[in-house]
């Protein structure tokens, strides 16, 4: 799971931080959070606030957790321990609906995951013409104007198995969007994507940054982070090792495993 | 396979085994064709060769080929259900549905079909009373249901976790994501070993002639103790069936071309 350059022997036992707010009311709050994958601590005591309109930046090594925490905020992944509140509701609260909550956390995975058995267009409308009772038309209208924004209007008509790495994820984006979320989370949404594509997905996401969505984000694209993000969180081991504005973070970076961390990647 | 040569590549050759014609492979197109005339032309000729016999022995069939057609549609109608249920059975987390599932696959698996026949058809039988068409449908059913059962699973198996967690993190439930993402792709891996299913299906009604059920071959057998014409009536038995297995598995060709629609090529 781990690359062998990432074991960490120097801090073998590191208390994590947490990321709170000091906010009554944060649109995601995690508390005391543990996740095993049998005997691996896959989250290990994780403590988070996202503030409404915050941009929050996951990063870290692989098998740190980072993934798993992104994921567990819209259930895919089920929590050992601790609390997740998205909106006010509580996600292993019996009453609460998870496919209604869901609509709210618009989510874009690595590897796209559009449905190849629909056109482009049929992927951003089937959620809201089959969830929200949208009329057809009214939501291909939604949906055009999302693929404009997304820059990939004249695709509309095509199935998906036609475009390019990045012409797919921009699609997966706006598909996310066609149920206007009040969150977006991303799952390293550049990583699958070769070099030259990474730009246009990036740029659709700073667009939605620009226009205030909440947005937490797990990446690699340093870049990205420091640009957009109003926080950053570092994870390895599950734990939460430190958390700070991006100016800081990558100028006076205070645990020695986030500095060997950025020495490596930047 | 080629070893007589020690320095040359070993070289493993791997069949498509599948009975049904790929539409793009111009190979398979012409032996499709080339059975399907052959079977035409080698009828043709039989009856105006010797029409009293096989002409003879032809004419006693339609009747029976309704039947035929009969069984299969009612027992294919009815078994698609049975295996989608039986396939999401086994592939349910409920203890007690996946044991179930799995329990008839299993028994069904081992008995043979011909034995199942007259089971039901006596079972039900001594129940209250039902015509042997009736008993020979609810058998095949039974039966091709849980070899579905198998064909279903392992097709919506092989749909990626990710097209299910895409349709989740959009809102839609467990049902809704099964017959919205799921299913529609699971559908295209499942024709071809559905539709061989459907092929052996209208061969093995034939089994059903034993609880005299009047159908292509009993029709045959009737006509040929009469006659006792019997090289004759088999011959033309076993070329209505091509015939008609032929046509059908052709269709089923034509229906997986239309579904790889999204292809990239």
């Amino acid at each position: 799971m781990t690359t062998n350059n990432d074991i960490d022997t120097s801090t073998p036992e590191t208390e994590g931080v947490d990321a709170c707010m000091d906010c009554a009311n944060p649109i995601i709050r995690i508390r005391d959070v543990f996740k095993f994958y049998g005997s691996l601590l896959a989250l290990d005591n994780v403590n988070m606030d996202v503030l409404p309109g915050e941009r929050v930046v996951i990063i870290g090594p692989s098998g740190s957790g980072k993934s798993t925490l992104l994921r567990s905020i819209n259930k895919l992944e089920i929590i050992d321990r601790g609390t997740i509140i998205v909106d006010g509701y509580d996600l292993y609260d019996q009453k609460v609906n998870i496919n209604t909550l869901r609509q709210e956390l618009g989510m874009v995975f690595q590897s796209f995951n559009l449905f190849p058995h629909k056109t482009v267009l049929q992927n951003l409308t089937m959620a809201p013409v089959n969830l929200k009772k949208m009329p057809v038309k009214e939501a291909e209208s939604m949906a055009l104007e999302l693929l404009a924004k997304v820059g990939i209007a004249e695709k509309a008509h095509v199935y998906p198995s036609k475009l390019s790495g990045g012409q797919q994820q921009r699609v997966a984006i706006a598909r996310a969007l066609a149920m206007n979320p009040k969150i977006m989370l991303f799952d390293e949404p550049t990583s699958a994507l070769d070099p030259e594509m990474i730009g246009e997905v990036l740029d659709v996401m700073k667009n939605l940054a620009l226009e205030g969505m909440t947005m937490v984000c797990v990446t690699h694209e340093m870049g990205f982070a420091r640009e957009v993000s109003d926080r950053i969180v570092f994870m390895d081991n599950g734990k939460i090792l430190e958390v700070g504005k991006p100016e800081h973070f990558f100028t006076a970076p205070e645990h020695p495993r986030l500095q060997r961390f950025l020495k490596q990647i930047l | 396979m080629s070893m007589n040569k020690s320095s040359a590549p070993r070289v493993i050759e791997i069949t498509d085994g599948a009975s049904i014609p790929d539409p793009r492979d111009k190979n398979l197109i012409s032996a499709w064709s080339l059975a399907f005339v052959g079977t035409i032309l080698c009828t043709a000729y039989l009856c105006w060769n010797d029409p009293d016999a096989y002409l003879e022995a032809l004419k006693s069939l339609p009747g029976g080929v309704l039947v035929t057609f009969e069984v299969t549609a009612c027992a294919i109608l009815l078994s698609l259900p049975i295996g989608l249920f039986t396939g999401l059975g086994r592939l349910s987390r409920n203890r007690i549905i996946n044991l179930i599932a799995s329990t008839y696959v299993e028994v069904i698996r081992g008995i043979p079909l011909l034995v199942q026949l007259f089971y039901i058809y006596y079972g039900l039988g001594r129940l209250f009373k039902v015509p042997a068409i009736f008993a020979a449908v609810i058998a095949m059913s039974v039966c091709y249901g849980a070899y579905m059962g198998e064909v279903f699973r392992s097709g919506i198996s092989a749909i990626s976790k990710g097209q299910v967690e895409a349709a989740r993190s959009l809102g839609f439930d467990r049902r809704q994501t099964m017959m919205l993402v799921v299913l529609p792709q699971a559908w295209r891996t499942i024709l071809p070993p559905v539709g061989n299913e459907f092929i052996a299906m209208l061969k093995d009604t034939s089994l059903v002639s034993i609880l005299a059920v009047g159908d292509i071959l009993r029709k045959g057998r009737e006509f040929a103790s009469v006659t006792f014409m019997y090289f004759e009536t088999y011959t033309m038995i076993a070329l209505v069936y091509l015939f008609i297995t032929l046509i059908l598995s052709r269709c089923v060709s034509l229906m997986e071309a239309k579904l790889a629609y999204y292809d990239h090529k």
